[in-house]
């Protein structure tokens, strides 16, 4: 029995590999953003559909796609990571203490960073592994304690002044009008998707996903695997908090906690398309871009900020509600 | 609610008799003088170096005090602001010589309670609710605390135009309602009388509607014809809605001049919204609360304005008031502690990097010393 699952795919119905049911399930949630885009576009196309409105789209929610994908990586191993929210913000915290405070050269930070984050993988991943215990209750334990450790070492206090050179290279430098941070996204996306489709190390991380008994019988070091999905998250959540100190140019102890759920959102909500019953980078990737789509527009409309919450959740539901339709309600598991 | 409160900057504007006056300039009937006369007289009012001015009459503080101790219950200890105030308040208790507890907790209302409970057995003569708890979310224990005799005040809650709850024996109440006029003139006078802003506030804190008000009427009155939004952004959203309703804004509206961020940590995030719409450097930011990380920010350009108030002098200034109600004087209405503007000219003053105190001066010390009749 895994720990995070949905449902397999669903087969085509003829078995001759295409079918109309399975197609419109791929590619609903495109066709939804698409629809969105169209909406909003036809309202008030003169700030909608400009450039600079999808360009600032892109680049700012570079950092929910990051740290979704570090999410994703848990996930399609059979694990939650409630802590990937607070290793970002401990990331982005250290950043500010170390590079702004301490005047530390700022390759040696993110190399610093990014150790740390290893470092919180594997203490995760040791304790729900040798510990046997679950990974919702471990992650959220050592997410709190993270916070704690933010509080700690920042007095309490946001703490501004990184180094010109990384918010250049986050948001300022741009390719297309573009900010950099949006590439780094996609090639993540792109990076992560090759390795889950194309390699034997990731079709292994979705074998233990599906099933670790199976996985285990057939030879995969199951342990080894999830003990590297959540190094791999820990290190992906601090690239994530490395962009957020980059995007603001300083780090505060709070406020980045508040990316978890929506990157949970977007995990599941990505689970819907392109690969439908499977987390899958690219799903997650549109999931993200169909959330902002509509309440960028909502925003730009000029709508009080409870309805932009509404069209996230109800956006979220529906979507996975529909989807549900369209595979004849097979059940959804998350034991 | 952890998160959505550690974050409160409730870091109220407290009047002071210096500017009692000029807070009532009555904007709805414009001076003779003319709106940009109008809006650099209120600039040039908190450009100046603030200088004590007695709350009330002075008084034999260490008789008064003799037998009694305070419990202050700060909103949390993992503000910032809150820290620096209680700070403040020992400091000021420990020159008068009363003890005074301060209650260590982390925004829980079971520990807001547990800390009631304590101070009521206790034997305490005042509690302060420091910094942001709102009284109605404590009511049981509050009348349970002045039935025993305790009196139970507020601090750094109100603004001036509102009333304190009835189950409180005293608040001071700040002056936000004057920050939002200096917000709105500033606005007024950097874009030469042009101003289309954006405000960003969050509904839920006590103090923002009149706040917002103040912006919203002082920018009316000065320039009628002057297009002003207003974006609510609930605190614990602020990470992920401030930068995308600002860069909506903006793309909606490529006339917008002036971002008001109402409590200035917002600003980290209308930073990045202006980057990212090419927009940094033409559109500004003015903001309140003179946290030293955006006080920062105005000295390396990214912030124009940040209005900022001494916590030390907000500490004695709570003393005073809570002083004041256990002995029996005339309440003070308004909190004594001044609001003082810090820009590129003077950002440096208040420490590089910035801190919550430096760049004020100190004659609140001195002040308050000899107004309780010590030394």
């Amino acid at each position: 029995m895994t720990a995070v699952e949905t449902a397999s795919p669903p087969p085509a119905a003829d078995g001759s590999g295409f079918s109309i049911k399975a197609f419109a399930e791929r590619f609903g949630l495109l066709g939804a953003w698409a629809g969105v885009i169209v909406l909003f576009g036809a309202i008030n196309p003169d700030a909608y559909l400009t450039w600079i409105n999808f360009s600032t789209m892109f680049s700012s929610q570079a950092i929910l796609v990051v740290l979704t994908l570090g999410l994703l990586i848990p996930l399609t191993a059979g694990d939650f990571d409630l802590s990937v929210a607070s290793t970002m913000v401990l990331s982005a915290m250290m950043v500010a203490v170390l590079n702004a405070l301490n005047g530390w050269p700022l390759v040696h930070t993110l190399v610093v960073v990014v150790l740390t984050g290893a470092l919180i993988g594997v203490v995760n991943g040791v304790f729900v592994l040798y510990f046997r215990i679950h990974s919702l209750i471990v992650t959220l334990g050592t997410g709190t304690f993270i916070n704690g450790v933010v509080l700690w070492i920042s007095g309490s206090q946001t703490i501004g002044g990184v180094s010109m050179d990384l918010v250049n290279w986050v948001i300022v430098y741009r390719i297309g009008g573009i900010s950099l941070s949006f590439y780094y996204a996609l090639i993540l996306c792109a990076a992560l998707w090759y390795f889950m489709e194309f390699t034997s190390p990731g079709r292994r991380l979705l074998f233990v996903g599906r099933g670790r008994d199976v996985a285990r019988l057939s030879g995969i070091a199951v342990d080894h695997v999830r003990l590297l999905s959540f190094v791999a998250a820990g290190v992906t959540s601090s690239f994530a908090g490395i962009l957020y100190a980059g995007m603001t140019g300083s780090a505060d102890p709070l406020s980045g906690l508040t990316y978890l759920l929506p990157a949970f959102a977007a995990a599941f909500l990505g689970a819907t398309s392109i690969v439908p019953g499977r987390f899958n980078p690219w799903g997650s990737f549109v999931a993200v871009y169909f959330l902002v789509s509509g309440i960028t527009g909502l925003t730009i409309l000029g709508v009080d900020t409870f309805v932009q919450n509404l069209f996230y959740g109800g956006g979220l539901v529906i979507a996975v509600a529909l989807s549900q339709l369209v595979r004849k309600r097979q059940p959804q598991s998350f034991s | 609610m952890r998160q959505i409160l550690v974050r409160l900057p409730l870091r109220s504007l407290f009047t002071r008799a210096l500017f009692a006056a000029f807070s009532a300039l009555p904007f709805a009937a414009p001076s003779l003088a003319g709106p940009m006369e109008d809006a650099e007289a209120i600039i040039a009012a908190h450009k100046a170096m603030p200088a004590f001015t007695a709350p009330g009459e002075a008084f034999d503080a260490r008789a008064c005090m003799k037998d009694k101790k305070m419990f202050v219950i700060p909103l949390t200890m993992t503000n910032p602001f809150n820290v620096q105030v209680s700070k403040a308040m020992e400091e000021a208790a420990a020159t008068v010589g009363f003890p005074l507890t301060n209650w260590d907790n982390q925004l829980k209302v079971d520990q807001w309670i547990q800390g009631m409970a304590q101070a009521t057995a206790d034997g305490y003569a005042l509690i302060d609710l420091q910094g942001g708890i709102p009284p109605e979310a404590l009511m049981p224990q509050i009348a349970a605390a002045r039935e025993k005799g305790i009196k139970v005040t507020t601090t750094h809650l109100y603004d001036v135009t509102q009333e304190k709850s009835d189950s409180l024996d005293a608040s001071a109440r700040t002056n936000y309602s004057q920050a939002g006029k200096i917000l709105a003139a500033w606005a007024f006078k950097k874009t030469e009388g042009k101003p289309n802003v954006v405000i960003i506030g969050s509904d839920e804190i006590i103090p923002t509607a009149p706040f917002v008000k103040s912006i919203q009427e002082t920018l009316a009155a000065l320039c009628p014809d002057c297009k002003q939004k207003y974006v609510n952004v609930p605190v614990p959203e602020w990470g992920t809605k401030i930068q995308s309703s600002v860069q909506s804004a903006l793309v909606a509206d490529p006339g917008i001049n002036f971002i008001l961020p109402i409590y200035d940590s917002m600003s980290q995030f209308v930073v990045p919204a202006l980057r990212l719409t090419g927009r940094a450097g033409l559109v500004k930011i003015a903001s309140y609360n003179g946290t030293p990380f955006v006080i920062d920010m105005v000295r390396t350009g990214e912030v124009d304005m940040n209005i900022g108030e001494s916590l030390g002098w907000v500490g004695y200034a709570a003393i005073d008031v809570n002083m004041r109600a256990l002995c029996g004087l005339p309440p003070v209405e308004n909190l004594n502690s001044p609001l003082y503007i810090f820009d590129a000219e003077n950002a440096a003053t208040a420490g590089v990097p910035a801190t919550f105190n430096d760049g004020y001066g100190d004659s609140h010390i001195a002040g308050f010393k000899a107004l309780w009749g010590i030394e």
